[in-house]
Parts: structure tokens; sequence; C-alpha cells
């Protein structure tokens, strides 16, 4: 099911539907242009790229959580034949310098992250050796000859125990404690709102640490050309711009001797947002071998040498008045970064949103980045958004239950209406436009809700009872601007840039330094290209994520590539559309004004019979010949937007589900997602992204986890045979509803839709179960909700029931 | 994750592979379905001198119908893939509680490669067909260079992963006596076709009377291998499974449990379930006998 409803009338939106009415492809769902290499089997990832003379690496990790390196004995390793090389912390920091933040946490120190460990290890599956190989399984053997002897650290796996006093120390020389940073925003008087609130719910939430796991794990292709001076890094990424900046860093040379590039990229999710180690590894083997050096991720690797997302604990105080208006929030939350800082640093969304879509003047956030000895934690879609969704919505329902309020009425009386908006956040972010309320009637009405919440909570003749839950959430996508970035120490941008130059053969190369992550840019690109050019569809073709070829950028992440994009491509195909207009009137004897593009060709307006094919004007560009004599020769534009704002998407997710009281076992029967990305420039694309990401938030929601154990602190669950990721049949039905308010801040008033659907999973479900199991009073506080975890809030449930009765 | 060398056989009869088995003297091992040994290699899990496949054995893969009424008996080749065993009418007709639980293995691609005597090799604790096996009361039929021997599914493991094989010893049919007239299995997974956090099979025969016998009743997941919950079987012998038999039955299983706790659940939830599915095991098993019964007295009287 999906349909799209039109957005409500508002007088500014007027203008913005009459125009989205003319266009021409924007809006409509163009089957995608990725689709047919990918299916042919025609894709290519990082492994698909093979060089002549080519070696593998592989990487030995620290099997500790904590550990001392006492002696590294490469010796016998060296002595098996096809082994090529050997590096070890020392020469790694001989040969480099420490991998670079790209969002460092303001106030932080730099901590020096080594590719490889130096004296000591602070995770499991933290690089200690690589080694290069004629193979892959010949450089795993070599890595099983390596002596490490390793003297065990006391550890630290738990974010909370981390900032206690005497807990062991990760970093000495640069932190006098593992507290890395904290900072915080607020606005108003909480506290002294909340002295005098009628109600005051306070508490903690947990959400798990998950991984993002992607299908194609990481990889590198590193290749050194001494005599060019050039070295090509063929790699997994959603920033190939950025892991240059990154590269040229830790491996001391200049920028213009990189070149890296990404072709298909199996799935970033944020994971694939800068360098890592094996990148600096793979270049220094390949600089030092001078042959090519190919690393690819195994999924054990993976498990533990790419970042975890999410893990963080939310304290959070909500308060309000007796009939349940909000009138003071506060959240003070220790996100876990693990070992060391990664390259994209800790989230920062919980601080933007955690007020969610609510009316809300007094509120404070305080954001705490504790470090612990497990891998690092680095972006996953949503990125600080579904956790603080989670802790808030739930705490939403707590409070309907404890003023014995409908949850959903209780949203109504507090959400923000149209008029309130624009609205800033305490951290001075200004929510753009939007109808949360509509989104969230929608949500109710499609589960039925006013039905359900009249009738009692029984059993079906299965033995499960019904219950239905509400999330509803502000999404953050793109980058309010480059100064709210440098505000908060970014080292990259907030614009995307694309460059359009015409051929000879009448169509339009697009080059962008956006890698091609699954999120459809290629086609949706090539939509706004040709809208605003007059071309046909297939007459733009997007060269996607190789430096050597496209203008400098920012990248894929942060539901902000189409944000900035739409405007780099409308300001590149302004330019670009006159010129080809004035050429090809120039060619027919017209006036540029009474020239169009159409198709392939430019024709005059009236007189079909006056036409000229792109192929030749281009051409005429191209050659310089037969164009006016006051033009330059060539057809080529290249635009760098940077939009005002960040735009704001929201909606409202409905759960049903189905629990059974006396094993805990429930079912999620359906998942309503009602959102709101403003203008989509391709519904269908649309639809897909919510889709996938509503997977990875149910998977983060049911049952993934990456469970490190108490007591040696080792990864429990690093396995796909331990971590529950759900599959295409454990996915429950998911029902799509759209409304489209443009946003006035973007071009074209699109919104950011990449990360959405993992917002509002979590707390939807929880609070279905809790309204389920409404006659025993359970609660979570706790991310992911098991079967085993209904049974242990039945059981809780029970005994207090138990200990009030005697 | 790719594997340490080893040396590769194709064995081409039973006795090639034994004799191998016996040279390597422990250091190799039988190639199957390789759904097991293969994650096992490549995590460098393991390391073998040498695998001995034996996929182009003749012979090993059959499904044998022999016998009529109590001579009733299914032999099964070792190396009888699972897609094998949901597509075949004997095991649909005369092994039918097999039929249903191979269909909750894995996915397809397992289903496709893997096999019943690399299953029961294996010895997962939680695996399916251990537990059918054992509740069906089968034989494992074992060939060496000193010959052959059966071995009851009851005494076919030492522990967990363990089954009770020598080094040179090869399985090469499985033999289920007549399956019982009642059946019904249940379990529970995180994920569809997932490695279950328990599961529970049953069987009995039904009197005319409505009088119960020859109850067994297994538990997987919940010990270092498939158990029979012996105390509840002897307890509803000769009942009519009422409510009440069920539940006193399902309560004495905790007995024969020594649950783990692992990422698909602790212990005590494992402990908490068992009575509650075994309890709606038998019910269910119950319901299908009497819809049996009903289907069978409408054709009688028509
Ligand atoms: C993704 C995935 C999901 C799975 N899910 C499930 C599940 O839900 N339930 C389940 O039960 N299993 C599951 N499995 C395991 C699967 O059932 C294995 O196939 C089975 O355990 C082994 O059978 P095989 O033929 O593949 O044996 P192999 O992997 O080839 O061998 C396994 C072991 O048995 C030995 N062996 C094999 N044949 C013989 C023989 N004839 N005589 C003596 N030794 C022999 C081998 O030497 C080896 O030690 C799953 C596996 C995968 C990869």
């Amino acid at each position: 099911m999906n349909e799209f409803v039109e957005a409500p009338a508002a007088p500014k939106e007027t203008t913005r539907q009459e125009e989205s009415l003319k266009h021409r492809l924007i809006g409509t769902s163009v089957p995608r242009t990725e689709d047919e290499r990918l299916l042919r089997g025609d894709g290519r990832f990082t492994d698909d790229v093979q060089f002549a003379h080519q070696l593998e690496m592989a990487v030995g990790r620290c099997p500790f959580p904590h550990a001392r390196i006492l002696s590294i004995d490469v010796s016998r390793a060296l002595e098996l034949e096809g082994v090529k090389h050997v590096l070890t912390g020392e020469q790694v920091r001989e040969q480099s310098a420490p991998l670079t933040v790209l969002r460092p946490v303001p106030g932080a120190p730099q901590l020096p992250y080594y590719a490889l460990a130096q004296d000591k290890a602070t995770y499991e599956g933290q690089p200690v050796v690589s080694v290069v190989a004629v193979s892959r399984a010949l450089a795993e053997d070599a890595i099983e000859l390596i002596e490490i002897e390793y003297e065990p650290l006391p550890h630290v796996s738990d974010a909370i125990a981390a900032l206690e006093e005497g807990a062991p120390l990760l970093h000495p020389q640069s932190l006098a404690s593992n507290l890395l940073a904290s900072n915080g925003d607020r606005a108003g008087e909480p506290e002294a709102r909340i002295e005098a609130a009628d109600v005051v719910l306070r508490s903690r939430m947990r959400i798990g640490r998950v991984t993002p796991l992607p299908m194609e794990t990481r990889g590198v292709v590193a290749v050194w050309r001494p005599g060019a001076r050039e070295l090509s890094i063929h790699t997994s990424t959603q920033v190939p711009h950025l892991v240059r900046k990154q590269l040229a860093e830790s491996l001391r040379i200049g920028e213009e001797c990189i070149r890296v590039s990404a072709s298909d990229v199996g799935g970033g999710f944020g994971m694939k947002l800068g360098v890592y180690p094996e990148d600096v590894l793979a270049s220094l083997h390949a600089m030092a071998l001078r042959r090519p050096v190919k690393w690819i991720e195994d999924r054990m690797e993976h498990f533990r040498a790419s970042t975890h997302g999410r893990e963080s604990i939310h304290d959070y105080c909500l308060a309000a008045d007796a009939e349940g208006r909000f009138v003071a929030m506060t959240n003070t939350y220790t996100t876990d970064i693990g070992g060391w800082n990664s390259p994209f640093g800790s989230s920062q969304l919980s601080s933007v949103i955690f007020t969610g879509p609510y009316r809300v003047a007094d509120a404070a956030v305080e954001r705490r980045v504790a470090m612990t000895n497990k891998t690092p934690v680095g972006a996953y879609r949503g990125y600080g958004q579904p956790e603080v969704n989670f802790a808030l919505e739930v705490l939403v329902d707590r409070l309907a239950r404890k003023l014995g309020k409908d949850p959903l009425a209780l949203r109504e009386l507090n959400m923000l209406r149209p008029e309130d908006l624009p609205w800033t956040v305490p951290s001075g972010a200004v929510y753009d436009s939007g109808d949360y309320l509509r989104t969230l009637r929608m949500a109710a009405e499609a589960v039925d809700y006013a039905a359900h919440r009249a009738s009692p909570r029984v059993p079906r003749p299965d033995g499960r009872i019904l219950g239905i839950g509400l999330s509803s959430f502000v999404e953050r996508t793109g980058y309010a601007s480059a100064r709210f970035l440098a505000n908060r120490g970014s080292k990259f941008g907030a614009h995307e840039s694309v460059t359009l130059r015409a051929n000879r053969s009448g169509t339009i190369d697009l080059y962008t330094g956006v890698s091609s992550i699954g999120q459809s840019s290629e086609t949706a690109f090539a939509q706004i290209c040709a809208e605003v050019l007059g071309v046909d569809f297939d007459a733009v073709r997007v060269h996607s994520g190789d430096t050597a070829s496209s203008p400098l950028n920012t990248g894929a992440f942060a539901s902000r590539t189409l944000i900035a994009a739409a405007g780099a491509l409308r300001e590149a195909a302004l330019p670009f559309r006159d010129k080809t207009l004035r050429l090809g009137a120039w060619a027919l004897g017209i006036a540029p004004e009474e020239a169009v593009i159409e198709g392939y060709e430019v024709r005059h307006r009236d007189d079909a019979d006056k036409r000229v094919p792109l192929s030749d004007v281009f051409s005429r560009a191209i050659l310089g010949q037969g164009i006016p004599h006051d033009e330059t020769p060539g057809l080529e534009t290249t635009a760098h937007f940077e939009p005002p704002s960040a735009a704001f998407s929201f909606g409202t997710a409905a759960a049903v589900v189905a629990v059974d009281p006396e094993t805990g076992e429930f079912s999620v029967e359906r998942f309503v997602m009602v959102h709101d990305c403003g203008v989509a420039v391709n519904p269908m694309i649309v639809e897909g992204q919510v889709r996938g990401a509503l997977v990875q938030g149910l998977g983060a929601a049911l049952g993934e986890e990456l469970r490190y154990d108490a007591v040696t602190g080792q990864l429990l669950s690093g396995s796909m045979l331990d971590y529950a990721v759900p599959r295409a049949a454990d996915v429950p039905p998911i029902e799509l509803l759209h409304t489209e308010v443009p946003s006035p801040v973007t071009t074209f008033g699109v919104r950011g839709v990449g990360e959405v659907g993992t917002i509002p999973p979590g707390a939807a479900i929880a609070n279905a179960l809790c309204d389920a199991l409404a006659d025993y009073g359970v609660e979570f506080s706790a991310l992911p909700i098991t079967p085993e975890s209904v049974w242990r809030a039945l059981q809780a449930a029970r005994e207090s029931t138990q200990g009030a009765a005697a | 994750m790719k594997a340490a060398d080893f040396l590769y056989h194709r064995a081409g009869s039973v006795a090639e592979a034994v004799t191998l088995l016996d040279e390597y003297a422990g250091e190799a091992r039988l190639l199957a379905g390789g759904q097991s040994l293969m994650p096992m290699l490549n995590m460098r899990l393991w390391r073998l001198g040498a695998l001995i496949d034996v996929n182009q054995v003749p012979g090993l893969d059959g499904i044998e119908a022999e016998g009529e009424g109590d001579l009733e008996e299914t032999r099964i080749g070792a190396l009888t893939r699972y897609v094998s065993l949901e597509r075949s009418e004997v095991v649909a007709s005369r092994l039918p509680l097999l039929a249903e639980m191979v269909r909750h293995i894995g996915d397809r691609q397992v289903r496709n490669r893997g096999t019943l005597g690399g299953s029961l090799v294996q010895g997962d604790p939680t695996a399916e067909m251990p537990l059918g096996c054992l509740v069906l009361g089968a034989r494992v039929r074992v060939e060496s260079g000193r010959g052959s021997r059966e071995i009851a599914m009851g005494e076919f493991y030492d522990g967990s992963y363990a089954a009770a094989l020598e080094f040179d010893e090869m399985v090469t049919e499985i033999r289920f006596p007549r399956h019982p007239s009642h059946f019904a299995f249940s379990e529970l997974t995180r994920r569809h076709g997932d490695f279950c956090v328990l599961s529970v099979a049953v069987t009995g025969e039904c009197d005319s009377d409505g009088c119960w016998h020859d109850l067994r009743i297994g538990l997987g997941g919940v010990s270092d291998m498939p158990v029979p919950a012996e105390a509840a079987s002897a307890r509803l012998s000769g009942t009519r499974l009422t409510d009440d038999d069920i539940r006193e039955a399902a309560a004495l299983t905790v007995e024969d449990i020594d649950p783990p706790s692992d990422m698909r659940a602790t212990a005590e939830y494992r402990t908490h379930l068992v009575p509650v599915h075994v309890r709606r095991a038998l019910q269910q098993l119950r319901a299908r006998a009497s819809a049996t019964e009903l289907l069978t007295r409408t054709r009688e009287n028509r």
C-alpha cells in the first residue's frame, strides 16, 4: 500500500504545488538506472577490482578488550613462502600520522589513533599487525605465525561504569578520565519548571549496540605508481573526497597524489564515512612493495573492525501539568564511543531533536561521550535520532498511563502545529515547516486506533493479546550550513557540487563525488538535471564517486545529498541550458527566446520543422565551430550549492503487535509508517529508502544486539550466527503512507529520506506491547525488545504487584 | 576467513573413505554437504590434514521403504540432502514428523546441500534432525575398516557436538522403525530458519477407547544434546491426556533439562518455556488425534 496524499493548502504552498504540477520528471517513479547493472551482475564492488601483480593483505587483531603489547615477533611469518611484507605498530608510527577525525567532538583532545596499535590496544579487534602475501589464505597463515605477547589489562565495557571513579583508563596520556568530552544545549528554565510541575517522570533508557551490517563489507585496493607519484585507491566508501583528504593527512603526502574512487558501494549506512586503519595499511604496503594491495574485510572482521552504532544511555526527565501539557524536558545522555574516536565521531543528533515534535520551550540536553573497551561507534543511519525517539516516545506513553490519558490525545495536545513553525529548539536548530498532527491522525486511522482503544485487552483464540503503539518524530535531514558545522568543529562542508559536460553524442555527462551506495542518487540526479534542461531522462549519464573527475563535494550521508545536490543540479543546469539554447538558436537562425530543448534536440517553440539535434549543437560547442563570435567554445558547467538551512522530515508510525502473556513471544502484525519528506523526486525510491531503513529499525528494535561478556569483555554476538539481523521472511508487513509538505528551505521543496525509517520502530513496538499488556502493567526501558525481555517485564510487573499487595 | 591448506580426497566408495579416515588417524574429516564443516574451516576454528569428499560415493543417498505394519522400516542414506527429505513421498507418508521438522532447518541453500548424516554427526544440540531421529527411535549404521555396527540415537552422543564415533567410522545409513500414529512439533526461533531457542517433538499412540500409550517427548536446545523427557512420558502413559495430565507431565520436564544461556536466551527463560511448549505440543497431539479419529469415524459411517 502506498499513497501520496496532497499537502494541506497553505498560501505559500500553493505556488509550490502548482510548480510541481508542471514537472515532467520530478515526482515520477522513473526506474532506477543502477538496477540494470546490479541485477545483471555487472556491478563493480571493491572486490571486483583486480590488478595484475596484485597482492592480498590480512590483519592481525588484538583478541583482548584491553591489552599491553609486550613484544611482536614476525620472523616466522616472514619465512613463509609467498609472504611479501609485514607491518607492525613501530613502522606505522614512523611512516604515517594518526587517523584524523572528520567530526571531532567539540572540546575533545586528538587521540593518537594509529593504523596499528602502539604500546597497547583498547578494543577487541584493533589492528596490531598486517601482512601482505600472494593470497589471502597465505596472509592469514602468516598472521597465525606471528607471535605477539600481550599483557591483558583491566577493561571496562559499560559506558556508565567507564565514567565512574576508579574505572580502568583507556587513554591516560590524553585524558584524565574516560569522558572524551561533554557538551550541552538549553533553553528557558527547565529546572524551575520541573520543580513546579504537577507530574514528573524520570527514567533511564538504554539503547543497545548494533552494527550497520552492509552487504558489502569494507574493502580497499591500493596502487602506488612511484614514477607518477600517484596513489590510486579503490574503496567502498560514502565519501571519496573526504577519504582522499584523510589519507593525505595520515600518509603525509599531498592530496594531488591521491585518487580515490568508489564505484558501486554495497551499502554504507554511515559506517563508511571516512578513513579506517586498513585504508592506511594497504597504502603503506602498496607504497613499500610497489605492487597493488587488496584488502577485503571478511564478515568476522566486520563485526569487530567496522564502527558500531547507537549504544547510549539516556536519563530523561519529562514534566507536565495535570492536563498532560509538557512543561519541561531534560535529557542527560551518555554515548558509548568505544576504544577510539571513530572517523566520524560521536552522534550529536540526539541533542538536536530530543524534544521531538512537541511544543516545549524549557528544555536542556547534555551529551557525555564515554570511552569503553569496545569497537568504536560511528555514524549509523539515523545517528542519534532513533535513540532519542525511543527514550522520549516511550516516556510519552508512560506519562499518558500515569495520567490516565489516551496516548494519542496526549500527543495531539502537545504537538507543534503548522502555525507554530518555524520553531527553534534548544540547540538552535529550526524546524522548517510541516503538519505533524496530520501524520499522527493518519497513522491512528490506518490502524483503527479508536475502535481498538475502546475494546478490552483480552486474548484472541490463539492466546495472544493485541496492542497498538504510536511513535511520532521529527528528523533533521541535511546540515544547517557550513557556519553551523564550523561551530561544531566539523572538517567538512555542507555543500554538494556537480559538473555537467556536453559530449558529441548529444548527451550530457554528469560528474559527482557522491558514490552510489544504494540511495539511487544516479537516478534522482539524472531526473533533476533532465527536468531543468528539458532533455530526455536517458540523455543524462551520471558518473559517480571518482575524485579525479568529480568536483569537490561533501558526500553521501546525513540524509543530505539531495538536499544540497538539488540546488547544485539546478544551478549547473540553468547556464548549461541557456548556452545550449543560444547555440541551438544560432544554428537554426532564430532568437534564443524562441528556442526550446526537447528530447535530444533544440527546436523552434512553434515551428516543429526548425530543429537541430543536440549532437550537432554540442559538437559545435566542443569544436568551437559554427557558434556566435561572442561565445567561448566548450559546454561545461560546475556548481556548488549550500542549502540555507536543514530541512526537517517528520511523521508517525503505528505498530500493531500480538503478544502471548505466558511466554512473552510476540509478533508485529502490522507496521504503518506515515512520513513526509517534502517533494518526492522519485516516489519509488522514497518508498525503497523508507522500507529499507524501517527494516534496520525493526531489526534493532526486535533482536539485533552486539553484546559483550560482562566478565571477559569479549564480543558475544560477533557472527551472522549470533547476531539476529532480520531476513526477508522476518520482516513484518509494512504499510507506507505519505504526506507531501514542501520544505521552504530547499530547492524543489525536498526533505531528506534516507534514514527516517530507523527512527520510530523501537518506541512504536514498546508502546504497543505496553498497550497489549496494559492489565499487567509492564514497562520497557531498553532496546532490543525480545520475547525474553517481554517475559522479564511481565515477571517484574507481577513481582511489583505482589510486593504492593503484601 | 580463508581456510588454511588441507589435502582433498574424493572417495569413490565407503571402503576407500574409511581407509583414508584410518590413515589420517583423526586428522581428516568427511565432507558431506559442507554446511557446518566449511564455515568452521573458513573461520579457522578447525585445522585439518585432509578432507575426504564422500559426495561421489554411489548408493549413499537413497530413501527406501521396507516391510509392512509392525515390521515396517524406512532406511535413509547418510548423504541424503534435506531437500530430498522435504520432497520425498516416502518420507511424507512414512516419516511425517521428519518431513515437518526438516522444513525448519536454515534456508533453501542450506537445505539444498546439508545432509541427514552430516547433521547427526555435527551434533548441534539445537538441530532438528537429531531430535527427530531420537523421538522416532532411529538407529544409525556406521562402517569402518573394522566392520559395521548400529548405534541407537539415544546413545549417539557423548556431549554437544560430540557424536559417539571413532575417528575411522563413517555413518552410512539411518534406519527408522514404524512411525508412531500421532505426532506434534513446536519450536521457538529468533528468526525464520534460525537455530532454535528450544524445540519439542512429541509422538504417541491412542487406543480406540481414548487411552494413550508409548508417548515420547523429545526436547532440543535445552541440554548438550537432544533429550527424552522420560518422567513426563511415563506420567502420561494410560491417561486420556486431560489438561491436568498434560500440565502435570509438562511440569516434570524441567528435571530432564540443563539449558544453556547464550545470545538466543538465558537458561532461566528456557526453563520457563520448556513446560509451556511441552504442554502446547501435547495439546496439539491430542487435538490432531481427535481430528484423525473424527475423520476415520466419518469415513466409516459413510
Ligand atoms: C546458514 C545456516 C543455517 C543453518 N540452520 C540450521 C538449522 O536451523 N537447523 C539445523 O539443524 N542446522 C542448521 N544448519 C547446519 C546444517 O544443518 C548443516 O548442514 C549440518 O549440520 C551438517 O550437514 P552437512 O551435510 O552439511 O555436513 P558437513 O558440514 O559436510 O559435515 C559436518 C560434520 O559431519 C561429518 N560428517 C558428515 N557426513 C558424515 C558421515 N556420513 N559420516 C561421518 N561423519 C560425517 C563431517 O566430517 C563434519 O565433521 C545451518 C547451516 C547454515 C550454514
